[in-house]
């Protein structure tokens, strides 16, 4: 008698029912969220990993096909200033400031 | 007061359909946008020396040391160290006679000959002899020049017989056609190509339908076998070359091979500099690669050639040095 009243309350499980941290546990919105936290973490795996393989290959092709082209337009540049450095040098002006 | 002539050379006014220029053969309708989007790639490190005898005369010794892939049924590309020397020889007197040799230590052997029979015509022939059964081959060519047309025959082992015309048809564009007949694959096909160009760019274009092996003499040599277009069954192959300004061109190029459903798209640049030379092409199979000439000094030149396969995995660097004009 005394027993009825006090089972519905109980936090551990005693008797037939679950108790009250099982039972929130097992209800129906914790389990929801569980999934999509486990949804949510498998996403971000692999949008990690294809971030990183696409990073990976723009990278490699980035260094394969931009860094020389760079290297050599910047040692271009450096022998124009030094050509026409020498020449304003020696007394003639540059022929891109030629007049007449 | 005589009439003015027709060769009138105002740009857009009338064409002077009877003065046009001779247009380029039908085999190197492509050349500018092979030359920026197919440069010569390769793998390992390789030497070239050239030594001119004479002004006419020359020797040629190269090294090349590197892995060389094996054509394989899976997937995986398997790839063996090889090393070889090739020594060769070049023979040319300018406007009349070409002859070239080259000869490897695998035992493979290529040989042309160009020679000018007359002002508009002239015999091209080329062979390349391996040690292996029925993998020789060889072409002879006939190419007659007209005032605003060329044609050509062609005929090759393996019963392969081919003609193609191309005709200039305004001052900037020329209209070709090819046949050919392969005996040995009892196949035949037709082609047919455009091209349009300007001082800025070149558009061309180039339909086929069952194409077997047409050799193109002018290219792909390092590969030890002449270059020969072996597209399968229909292809469609169009170009653009934009020469942005004198140092730099850019290229694309799209091939649709209508019967495999096969598409692929790529781009290149050009950079032509006064002490290096840069090509670099993207393609829409997962491949870019880049290739440099720089000039340490006179008649030295460094090369570095780089090619990424993201789609298969596959990467390939390579160094060397040519010596020599």
């Amino acid at each position: 008698m005394a027993n009825h009243g006090k089972k519905r309350f109980s936090i551990t499980a005693a008797g037939d029912e679950p108790g009250v941290l099982s039972r929130v546990s097992q209800s129906p919105a914790v389990r929801r969220t569980k999934q999509a936290a486990s949804d949510a973490a498998f996403v971000a795996k692999k949008l990690l990993r294809s971030t990183g393989k696409a990073a990976w290959i723009a990278g490699t092709t980035f260094l394969v096909l931009v860094v020389p082209l760079v290297v050599a337009m910047d040692r271009e540049q450096q022998i124009n200033e030094l050509e026409s450095h020498q020449a304003s040098i020696l007394g003639t002006p540059p022929p891109a400031l030629q007049k007449s | 007061m005589a009439q003015p002539a027709p060769t009138d050379t105002k740009l857009d006014e009338k064409v002077d359909y009877f003065n046009l220029p001779c247009p380029i053969p039908f085999e190197e309708l492509h050349r500018e946008a092979m030359m920026s989007l197919k440069p010569d790639l390769f793998e390992g490190m390789r030497f070239d020396f050239t030594k001119m005898l004479n002004q006419k005369f020359s020797l040629n010794h190269s090294v090349l040391m590197g892995p060389t892939e094996i054509p394989s049924q899976s997937t995986e590309t398997i790839k063996i160290p090889t090393a070889n020397y090739e020594f060769g020889a070049t023979f040319i007197d300018h406007p009349r006679l070409l002859l070239w040799g080259r000869i490897l230590t695998d035992g493979r052997l290529n040989a042309r000959v160009k020679c000018d029979v007359s002002e508009n015509l002239t015999f091209k022939a080329n062979a390349q002899l391996t040690n292996e059964p029925h993998m020789s081959h060889g072409m002879v060519n006939f190419d007659y020049k007209g005032k605003d047309y060329r044609t050509q025959f062609q005929l090759g082992n393996g019963a392969l017989l081919g003609a193609s015309y191309i005709q200039s048809v305004t001052r900037n564009l020329s209209l070709g056609g090819e046949v050919f007949w392969a005996g040995q694959h009892r196949k035949s096909g037709v082609g047919y190509a455009a091209r349009y160009n300007t001082d800025k760019w070149i558009y061309t274009s180039h339909g086929s339908n069952i194409s077997c092996a047409t050799c193109n003499p002018s290219g792909g040599i390092r590969n030890g076998f002449s270059h020969t277009q072996v597209a399968s069954t229909g292809m469609v192959l169009a170009s653009y070359v934009q020469k942005v300004s004198e140092k730099v061109s850019l290229a694309s190029e799209l091939m649709c091979n209508y019967l495999s459903r096969d598409v692929t798209a790529s781009f290149g640049y050009d950079y032509i500099l006064r002490q290096c030379r840069l090509r670099g092409k993207i393609d829409s199979n997962g491949c870019c690669a880049a290739f440099l000439e720089e000039r340490l000094n006179m008649g030295l030149n460094f090369i570095l050639s780089a090619e990424l396969d993201h789609k298969k995995k596959d990467y390939k660097f390579g160094f060397g040095l040519t010596v020599g004009e």
